[in-house]
């Protein structure tokens, strides 16, 4: 028997390793080993007011601060029963949109076109590509630069609290973004070329379950239900149900699984999901290359997100056109405080993010439960490792290292979020 | 030759990296100046030589970040300490002196230490000798990018030790203490940042840690005790960046 071991599995945001156990022709185990320390974030929040829980939660992940202040915000307003303004509401979906850019075009042109193209990293491709990975960074750039406008920074801003924000931008601060976006979408459609250029490997090829969040009407990153590819619709209310949590004993990050399955969550879920509410040039591209996109593949999710990256920025310059047009008010609404519990759920760049909190009469955190997307994807990759290495293992493949990474990476897996992940070990006999 | 420069991490949000990262307009030029060993979360380059310089962010928090931090002290000439985790534990530091077994229970249902958990979360110098330390969360790109250029050069770098309001005064941000009765962190953690929070209409929360020459917690407290806090919903906010700034019971002890 032998263990194969990918240890410090790069170009994931967190740690990852993955270890697989294999005998001449059968793997025996697959687990995604946690190793990262605990930060026990949940009760650091605990006892705290919410106007401090914004910034808490924020620091879960450097990559995906917004979704994870946004989904705290909007899960205590719930909580305590105040509605926010539609402007609030268009600001987050604005902010929501920035992380999405920003986290995309970090993925697709600085860690996963690496891996197509066969470089350590994207320094590395300048000489050849350097047109490819200025775009990128110009693409990344105009997601950030949201993000200082409208939270003070590009990782854990400040501004977001619930009832509102406590800054909103000028008029020539959101004619700037408006902008540096439009010299992004070149960026953005060389992404997609880019991506629907690149043959999937067979291996990975699987039936698969997905769950993306109903933004209503638009394609969005928020919304009240959770739409599952089996045909069902959950209120997020549900989000137990839903990710059915279980401590797997390998490791201490939670598994999730759904009707004792394991599904997936992500830019793939949501194209696959919501494609008919996409709007303008991103209808025409996902026509185009929507063979491309194989449900039965977690690698489209690249090529998913490349789609994503084309709507994020056509979508962020109709919300700031919407700002200017409605001028900009008060930035944040008063709020009474009430206890109450609240459930919201944003899309996050990976996936669905829940955030559950209990307020006490005082304005005070009493309980706080967060289920991240990388979590919630954790039993699925789990899954595809398993069956591509076996498979791998039939068509004689010694080196499995790169290609199960490749799928990992795949599922652009937040690591830090959800404690800890990935580690493929190889065991001698 | 090009120095060799590493970027390393332990227990964190890997912030520091990404805020690196996150520097589009000169990130080309910055790697063009460097024969780079390792950064984990933008690279496979892997090379487990000796380094000129280290960049490590995050928290002493488990074994294995400790004998990490041991064996990059080992090999590298000059080791930084860039971000709150590293140089005062970051928030999962406000956990000292909880009961860690609970809190892994509650949170994480097991018992067992599968993390090899440490039982607290440490800065790096806590650990090791640390060269120099940058604060933040995250650290700030134009501080970063003048400390590298300074030990790139041989300059000995300066870091900061004034605390916010300095900075809050220079762009003449009405003072949310007096002004709005906030609890602002200002007056006792370390400037750099331009007084963002302020200026965007929040009280500092003290990312950047506490200063640690002029910390007047005791005034600062008493301060906002005179306005209508609560003392102990101050410290409470004090220690989420700075429960492990050695001086913060006793300051805080001396009462007005
Ligand atoms: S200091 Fe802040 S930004 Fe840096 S790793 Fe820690 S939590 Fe993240
Ligand atoms: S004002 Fe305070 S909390 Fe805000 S960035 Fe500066 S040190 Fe950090």
């Amino acid at each position: 028997m032998r263990e194969i071991l990918v240890e410090h599995l790069a170009r994931v945001e967190g740690h990852g390793n993955i270890r697989v156990v294999v005998d001449k022709e059968n793997v025996r185990e697959v687990k995604m080993e946690i190793l990262e320390g605990p930060r026990f974030i949940e009760k650091i929040l605990v006892g705290r007011s919410i106007d401090e829980a914004p910034d808490i939660v924020a620091r879960i992940c450097s990559i995906c601060p917004d979704p994870h202040s946004v989904a705290c915000v909007n899960a205590i307003e719930k909580a305590i029963g105040f509605r926010p303004s539609e402007q609030t509401r268009v600001l987050r979906e604005l902010q929501l949109i920035s992380d999405v850019i920003s986290s995309h075009a970090l993925h697709l042109f600085l860690l996963a076109l690496p891996d197509f193209l066969g470089y350590p990293d994207a320094i590395s491709m300048v000489s050849k590509y350097g047109k490819e990975v200025a775009l990128g960074l110009k693409v990344k750039k105009a997601g950030n630069v949201i993000k200082e406008v409208l939270t003070g920074r590009s990782v854990h801003g400040c501004t977001v609290k619930p009832g509102g924000y406590t800054r909103v931008p000028t008029q020539e601060e959101l004619e700037k973004l408006e902008k540096s976006l439009a010299e992004a979408m070149d960026g953005a459609r060389l992404a997609v070329d880019l991506f629907a250029s690149f043959d999937l490997p067979e291996v990975f090829r699987e039936e698969n379950m997905f769950m993306a969040v109903d933004p209503g009407e638009v394609y969005g990153f928020s919304g009240e239900h959770i739409l599952i590819s089996n045909g069902e619709r959950r209120p997020v209310e549900n989000y137990r149900l839903l990710t059915n949590e279980r401590v797997v004993p390998h490791s201490t990050a939670k598994h999730s699984y759904y009707q004792g399955e394991s599904f997936m969550v992500g830019a793939l879920a949501r194209i696959l999901l919501n494609r008919g509410k996409l709007k303008g040039e991103a209808v025409e591209l996902a026509d185009r290359i929507w063979e491309k996109l194989d449900p039965k593949n977690p690698l489209a999710n690249n090529l998913a997100q490349a789609l994503e990256l084309v709507y994020s920025v056509e979508r962020a310059i109709e919300l700031i056109e919407w700002l200017l047009d409605h001028g900009i008010g008060e930035p944040r609404g008063e709020m009474k405080i009430k206890a109450g519990v609240g459930v919201a759920a944003v899309e996050a760049p990976r996936g669905i993010l829940y955030h559950f909190y209990e307020v006490d009469g005082e304005g005070k955190i009493a309980r706080a439960d967060i289920v991240t997307p990388t979590a919630q994807n954790a039993a699925n990759i789990e899954k595809y490792l398993r069956i591509s290495a076996q498979r791998l293992l039939e068509r004689g493949v010694d080196n499995l290292e790169p290609h199960l990474e490749m799928l990992v990476r795949a599922y652009d897996p937040c690591i830090s979020c959800s404690a800890h992940l990935v580690r493929v070990v190889r065991l001698n006999e | 030759m090009k120095p060799k420069v590493g970027f390393y991490e332990l227990t964190g949000c890997a912030g520091e990296m990404l805020h690196i990262l996150n520097m589009e307009d000169i990130l080309i030029d910055v790697f063009s100046k460097i024969d780079l060993v390792e950064f984990r979360i933008a690279s496979s380059v892997k090379r487990p030589e000796r380094v000129d310089i280290a960049f490590v962010e995050g928290s002493v928090t488990t074994e294995e970040n400790l004998e990490a931090l041991k064996s990059i002290r080992e090999k590298s000439d000059v080791l930084v300490a860039i971000g709150d985790c590293a140089v005062w534990g970051g928030i999962q530091a406000s956990t000292t002196g909880e009961d860690w077994k609970t809190l892994m229970k509650e949170v994480y249902g097991v018992e067992e230490n599968y993390f090899r958990f440490l039982g607290e979360h440490k800065s790096l110098s806590e650990c090791v000798k640390v060269d120099y330390e940058l604060p933040g969360c995250p650290i700030e790109q134009d501080e970063f990018v003048r400390l590298f250029i300074e030990l790139l050069e041989g300059i000995e770098p300066k870091i900061k030790d004034y605390p916010v309001c300095v900075e809050c005064k220079i762009k003449e941000i009405p003072c949310l203490i007096v002004e709005k009765r906030e609890p602002c962190l200002g007056p006792i953690s370390v400037g750099g940042c331009k007084a963002r929070c302020p200026y965007y209409g929040t009280p500092c929360i003290g990312c950047r840690g506490p200063v640690r020459e002029e910390a007047n917690v005791a005034g600062e407290v008493s301060t906002l005790v005179e306005k209508g806090w609560r003392k102990e919903d101050i410290v409470k906010r004090m220690e989420l960046f700075a429960k492990r700034y050695k001086d913060i019971e006793k300051l805080v002890e001396v009462k007005k």
